[in-house]
């Protein structure tokens, strides 16, 4: 059973790194400009389920809990108890950050393609010569 | 079958025995283990603690903790990124505004009664989720994006010559928007305020009270006296946490909505301002 | 065999996400690869939560569900709607 729940665990895990490999391959290889930012979204999604998938946690019976207190701890047994089911809450708060950092750059990015559809007249970088 | 092909092909390849040799040989760890790192049992241990008040936080979500008290000055500087970038769309646009008197009603009359019914419910549910970002999962951020979603849905079915009307321009989103950072920047530096003012030590971003220390030494030399309120009349109020969810929740919509009225603007009054130039 | 229901439903959803990939990347019409995109981080959100990252789901369904779709579409209007 336990050998069961890690075979299906490594399948996601690979999945991540297929996606990776997928999305890089739009960027370099479609010509729209539009498609490789789309592409480019899929990218960084694929790298930020990369990292909260290292910090699961298995336990040997029963499941792990999230990283939030069920209720206030009355005695330093409630607290251990805790701490031997709890995923890690690390990487959690590190991928918070870049989801927002990620959104604030994709909106530029949309005002530059705007922009540069405007100044040439098309978005396809075949087509243009700087 | 052209060059570019096949050496895009052999980088996929080298991407993958570059992934296997770091998830085996490198220093990634043991993944979905059973023990977790001891760094992270730290991290829980400390979050509440109230029988080691010195290294604790004293709010029951561990997330919430580290993004807003141990590690403090990674978020500050984040909503300065976000700050930046919106501050960059509109110079790109710069110049360009909103232009009454065009006789555009926005979308079908079915669309805006439904928006009517479903506005409040996010806006509300996205208010709850901000409040109670140091009991359970929610905070600054989560209740900012819900409550943005709304107010784009607005921007969309009824027209934005109808917000501007209702005083709801790009003036007053930026202005949203900066009163969110100048509450941040009040709460961060008020216990430091505080103890210049009225004598003894305090640190910036200082949540609860804390050990001080000599110049360059690692030996303590007292506790300092101040500390945000931790209890409210029941239950745990997270100090600082409390404070900065609310303060971001209201950077976050006013920065967001900008955003997407920004993109939303006709065609015509940008072509007027930006307008292409002639190429050779 | 009832407590191996979160590991099969993350498998299920992570193979439909990689479907969704490739036909995002391989679609000519650029709303299409839209809508696509929108599937695929639907899928992501359901695997954060069965692994336990609640504040994840919080930040991650508005953001990449609500907004980013909204401002490609806006981006596919104001310039051209099939690819080359």
């Amino acid at each position: 059973m336990n050998d069961l729940v890690y075979f299906l665990f490594i399948t996601v895990l690979v999945s991540m790194i297929i996606n990776t490999a997928i999305a890089l391959y739009g960027v370099f290889a479609k010509p729209s400009l539009v498609k490789k930012f789309i592409a480019l979204t899929i990218f960084s999604d694929s790298i930020n389920s990369f990292a909260i998938l290292i910090g699961f946690r298995r336990t040997p019976l029963g499941y792990s809990s999230i990283a939030v207190m069920p209720s206030l701890p009355q005695s330093p047994e409630d607290l251990k108890n805790f701490i031997n089911t709890a995923v890690d809450p690390l990487p959690q708060a590190l991928v918070l950050t870049a989801i927002v950092i990620g959104l604030a750059v994709n909106m530029f990015l949309v005002g530059l393609i705007i922009l540069f559809h405007r100044y040439y007249g098309t978005t396809s970088v075949k087509r243009v010569r700087i | 079958m052209k060059l570019s092909d096949i050496i895009v092909g052999i980088a996929m390849a080298l991407l993958a025995i570059m992934l296997s040799y770091l998830m085996v040989y490198g220093g990634l760890g043991p993944i979905a283990s059973y023990n977790i790192r001891p760094l992270a049992v730290a991290f829980l241990n400390n979050t509440y603690n109230p029988w080691q008040k010195i290294y604790s936080a004293l709010s029951p979500e561990a997330v919430t903790a580290i993004v807003w008290d141990y590690r403090g000055l990674d978020t500050y500087f984040e909503t300065s990124v976000l700050f930046i970038a919106i501050v960059g769309l509109l110079a790109l646009f710069r110049g360009a505004n909103i232009v009454q008197g065009i006789s555009s009603k926005g979308l079908s009359i079915i669309v805006k009664t439904s928006t009517k019914i479903i506005v409040p419910l996010i806006l509300v549910a996205g208010a709850s989720l901000a409040f109670h970002g140091h009991l359970s999962p929610g905070g600054g951020f989560q209740g900012g994006s819900f409550m943005t979603v709304a107010t784009a849905l607005l921007a969309v079915a009824f027209s934005i010559e109808f917000l501007q009307q209702k005083r709801l321009s790009l003036n007053t989103l930026l202005a949203i928007r900066c009163i969110g950072l100048l509450a941040i920047i009040i709460v961060s530096v008020y216990l430091l305020i505080n103890a210049v003012l009225l004598g003894g030590y305090a640190y910036i971003f200082q949540n609860m009270q804390r050990l001080l220390f000599s110049p360059n030494s690692l030996v303590a030399v007292g506790i300092s006296q101040y500390s945000m309120p931790y209890w409210f009349l029941d239950r745990p109020l997270g100090g600082i946490l409390f404070f900065f969810n609310l303060s971001e929740s209201i950077a976050v919509i006013g920065g967001l909505t900008l955003g997407a009225v920004l993109l939303l603007l006709r065609e015509n009054e940008l072509k007027a301002v930006i307008g292409g130039e002639e190429r050779e | 065999m009832i407590e191996l229901l979160p590991a099969i439903m993350a498998f299920g959803v992570a193979l439909v996400s990689i479907i969704a990939t490739w036909l995002a990347v391989q679609e000519r019409d650029l709303l299409l690869a839209t809508l696509f995109s929108a599937l695929q981080s639907t899928c992501y959100a359901l695997i954060y939560y069965l692994f336990m990252a609640p504040d994840i789901v919080l930040v991650y369904l508005p953001v990449s569900v609500g907004i980013l779709p909204l401002i490609t579409i806006l981006l596919v209007k104001k310039t051209e709607r099939y690819e080359e």
